[in-house]
């Protein structure tokens, strides 16, 4: 992406002489597309990504006396754009889910056997699976099932393809033990799965 | 009688076999630990062996393959244009407002 733009200054013209609201003024100009671009592609939400960028410079605003010179403002802003979005996804990484949801009774029997109604179709997609990814209409109740998991989860099985982490990044970042995020996701991906049968393969 | 000590016997059995082989609610977590972490030895062949005796897991496992790969592609082609003008003077109002 070219910053510079139809923008008649130079990045070097960042200069510490210049009053802070100059400089910080310049930067909305200079970087807030690809700090947008950043953040959409890591939280994949136009009007969170939005938010994400805003706060990035309030939040310079307050710090820049702690900006030095010698390194580039866009290194800068985008670090403090990847501490909102990590605080982002701890916070919903933390919100509590209902005792009822978050039980496995629907799918499992007391002795950890399927229930007879939960147990999982047979798709029949194995020739066809390039097929179905490729269409719209499954994409679409794909994204209305996960819109419909609590965000904790949701988030949790969305992280993964939101800047290509393994888990064990993803559990450094969102600070929680990977037996919890795994069994966060196996609750997830049940509901998720149930969802797309019931409303997909089902219909 | 015979009846309920063949259910008994059944109990048993089941029991001996979720431990030896696992319970369907604990394959199923291990197919999606496998997404993100590797499984010891262990863990891989008792899976393993899970499923050749259960279809339910081998389905699942598959389904939460194809899950996972339309989640990938969702998330590739969910990106929305965004007016970056727009953008850029509601950052300087708000910066304003702010008092900078």
């Amino acid at each position: 992406m070219n910053v510079d733009r139809g923008f008649p200054f130079q990045l070097q013209s960042i200069n510490m002489g210049k009053s802070k609201t100059a400089n910080i003024n310049e930067w909305v100009e200079l970087y807030t597309a690809d700090l947008y671009s950043w953040a959409n592609y890591k939280v994949s939400d136009a009007e969170l990504a939005k938010d994400l960028v805003q706060d990035t410079f309030v939040a310079a605003v307050e710090k820049y006396d702690g900006f030095k010179a010698e390194s580039s403002p866009k290194t800068w802003l985008i670090s403090i754009l990847n501490h909102k979005i990590i605080d982002y996804y701890r916070k919903k990484v933390r919100q509590p889910v209902a005792k009822e949801i978050e039980s496995f009774s629907r799918f499992f029997e007391a002795n950890g056997d399927w229930q007879e109604s939960r147990k999982p179709n047979n798709w029949q997609v194995d020739e066809k699976e390039e097929h179905l990814l490729d269409d719209n209409n499954f994409q679409q109740v794909l994204k209305e099932c996960l819109d419909a998991l609590p965000e904790k989860w949701s988030t949790c099985v969305k992280l993964k393809y939101l800047g290509e982490k393994n888990g064990e990044q993803i559990c450094q970042e969102l600070d929680i033990t990977p037996s919890n995020f795994w069994q966060i996701v196996h609750r997830a991906k049940m509901q998720l799965r149930d969802c797309v049968e019931t409303n997909w393969f089902n219909n | 009688m015979w009846k309920q000590t063949g259910l008994t016997i059944r109990v048993m059995m089941k029991k001996i076999m979720h431990a030896l082989f696992l319970s369907c609610l604990k394959a199923t977590e291990l197919i999606e630990k496998k997404f993100h972490f590797k499984l010891s030895f262990k863990e891989k062949l008792q899976l393993k062996i899970h499923k050749m005796m259960c279809d339910a897991c081998s389905m699942y496992e598959k389904q939460s393959a194809v899950l996972e790969k339309g989640m990938e592609s969702h998330h590739k082609h969910s990106h929305e244009e965004c007016d970056i003008e727009q953008l850029k003077k509601q950052i300087s109002l708000n910066l304003k407002e702010a008092g900078n």
